[in-house]
């Protein structure tokens, strides 16, 4: 027992600066995903069709390619072709961009969710498309689309480790376990601690999702 | 692309000619093989398990030449460690399988038995011999800084601010640390990941083993080494703590080899062709070795 809260109390400024900036990736990515995701869920409920095969191809492709192998195109490839991304350019771009294609779906389900009635009773009261989009469909979507997001930034939080554990080489909780793992080798200790690092930012989230829910409540 | 291509199939060529002339029988000019005794094993202990198994799993590097390597044209492992790792086996009389041991997961490889033996270009730490046994060491590398050609760094002392590369569960993590505490380290799995950050541009040197940098020089012509040398590395093979009918087997093994040419075989074959230098077999005892690197944490 006392192993385990030496690790921790040996080891405290290198899993807080892990976990500071795993917390960092995570805002950053949350911010990308949040906006690429609602343009995209946008894009795919648009009218025209041209629109919606644009945000269907951007779906297609950041759904079915592997984190990791979007982290090595936006990283290895990029710099290959002689553009200069940084790593944590290209660390926060793909998982904001990948984690945006399961945004964009969410938030279509939540749009579609809204009766068309509501949506050809805005046009006929005059409303452009754009302005039922923001004050009828947008407002009530939101309310639908809280609790697949939660789950979505969780999912995120959790992939926010396959970014650490590239080369991208970003500091974050789980390389500072690991390089704490080499030093002591109490594997277990060592990525209990890192879990319950993850932990506090899954269930902080999901604390943030339940109240959000209670706050934008349904009312039919 | 077809540049590294080519440099690869000649190191193939090499290292098929040499692998099929060191093991055999002496044909003119190879050394004669001293014969190592194999004991009857104690009954419950690993080497005895080997033997029965007929079969000795090596942890070995897939990607560091030219200790470790895959060869792209034959699809099989090839470099000094595996040579090293073929001469155990033929003493055990058993056959040698290789599989991937990177610096992070080689120690608990060889602690849960994933892997019975490490041949790993891994450095003899005090640290490192709490957690598992050594052999006496078998090569002793050093420490070099490597740039691309264009760099204006000069050795170690440059690196200040600069972005530096190396591996996750190397002896480099800490050395870095200490010699150059101003500079950014960027820490990945594998030393081809390091390569590639380089080749990219993503970080301006590479800090590791000499031999490892060189196997790097050999894909990618257009880096160099500068600086002094900056650490001895002295390279030990690993063994499951406790298992010291094994350990003796392998000293015994490293010791013939060292003694009846085979080293120097191997050395010239994977080292001598590229460096142009020729080099003794190692006489450093693990006693020494251990001395260079005192006790930092888990002791």
């Amino acid at each position: 027992m006392s192993e385990l809260w030496d690790v921790l109390v040996r080891h405290f400024p290198q899993f807080r600066s892990g976990f500071l900036v795993t917390l960092r990736l995570v805002a950053i990515s949350f911010v990308v995903a949040m906006v690429a995701g609602t343009l995209v869920g946008a894009l795919r409920a648009a009218s025209s069709r041209w629109l919606r095969w644009i945000g269907a191809v951007y779906v297609e492709f950041f759904r079915n390619i592997p984190l990791l192998v979007l982290i090595f195109i936006a990283f290895l490839g990029l710099r290959g072709a002689g553009i200069r991304v940084g790593p944590w350019a290209a660390g926060t771009a793909s998982l904001g961009l990948y984690t945006g294609a399961y945004v964009a779906e969410a938030i279509r389900s939540g749009v579609f969710s809204v009766g068309s009635g509501q949506v050809e009773a805005g046009l006929s009261l005059g409303l452009t498309y754009r302005g039922v989009l923001r004050r009828i469909v947008l407002p009530q979507a939101v309310r639908t689309v809280i609790p697949p997001l939660g789950n979505l930034t969780i999912a995120m939080i959790k992939n926010s480790a396959i970014v650490g554990a590239s080369l991208l080489a970003i500091p974050d909780l789980l390389k500072e376990a690991r390089v704490i793992n080499n030093d002591t080798f109490q594997t277990t200790e060592t990525f209990f601690w890192a879990a319950v690092g993850y932990l506090i930012l899954t269930v902080s989230a999901t604390v943030a999702v339940r109240f959000l829910e209670r706050r934008l409540a349904v009312r039919r | 692309m077809r540049r590294i291509r080519v440099l690869l199939a000649v190191a193939a060529a090499f290292g098929l000619v040499a692998a099929a002339c060191g093991s055999d029988q002496p044909s003119g000019q190879e050394s004669p093989t001293s014969p190592v005794e194999r004991p009857e094993f104690p009954a419950g202990s690993l080497a005895a398990d080997i033997v029965e198994r007929g079969e000795i799993v090596i942890g070995v590097k897939f990607d560091v030449p030219p200790f470790g390597f895959k060869n792209p044209q034959t699809d099989e492992v090839e470099g000094f460690d595996v040579d090293l790792g073929r001469h155990v086996a033929d003493a055990l009389g058993v056959e040698p399988s290789f599989v991937e041991a990177i610096s992070d997961n080689r120690i608990p490889f060889l602690k849960d038995g994933t892997v019975d033996l490490i041949l790993s270009t891994m450095t003899i730490t005090t640290d490192r011999d709490a957690e598992i046994d050594f052999s006496e060491p078998y090569y002793i590398a050093h420490g070099r800084v490597l740039v691309r050609e264009d760099s204006d760094i000069t050795g170690i002392d440059d690196l200040a601010g600069r972005k530096v590369c190396t591996v996750t569960g190397s002896t480099y993590e800490g050395a870095v640390e200490e010699q150059a505490p101003e500079a950014d380290t960027q820490l990945v799995d594998t030393y081809s990941e390091c390569l590639s950050l380089i080749q990219t541009e993503a970080v301006e040197a590479v800090v590791t083993d000499d031999v490892i940098l060189t196997g790097m020089i050999i894909q990618d012509p257009t880096l160099k080494l500068v600086g002094e040398e900056i650490t001895v590395e002295p390279y030990g093979a690993g063994i499951k703590q406790g298992e010291t009918e094994l350990q003796d087997f392998v000293d015994e093994v490293i010791g013939a080899v060292k003694d009846d040419g085979r080293w120097a075989d191997m050395f010239d074959t994977w080292i001598g062709q590229y460096t142009g230098e020729s080099q003794d077999p190692p006489t450093m005892t693990l006693e020494e070795a251990l001395e260079l690197r005192p006790c930092e944490e888990t002791c």
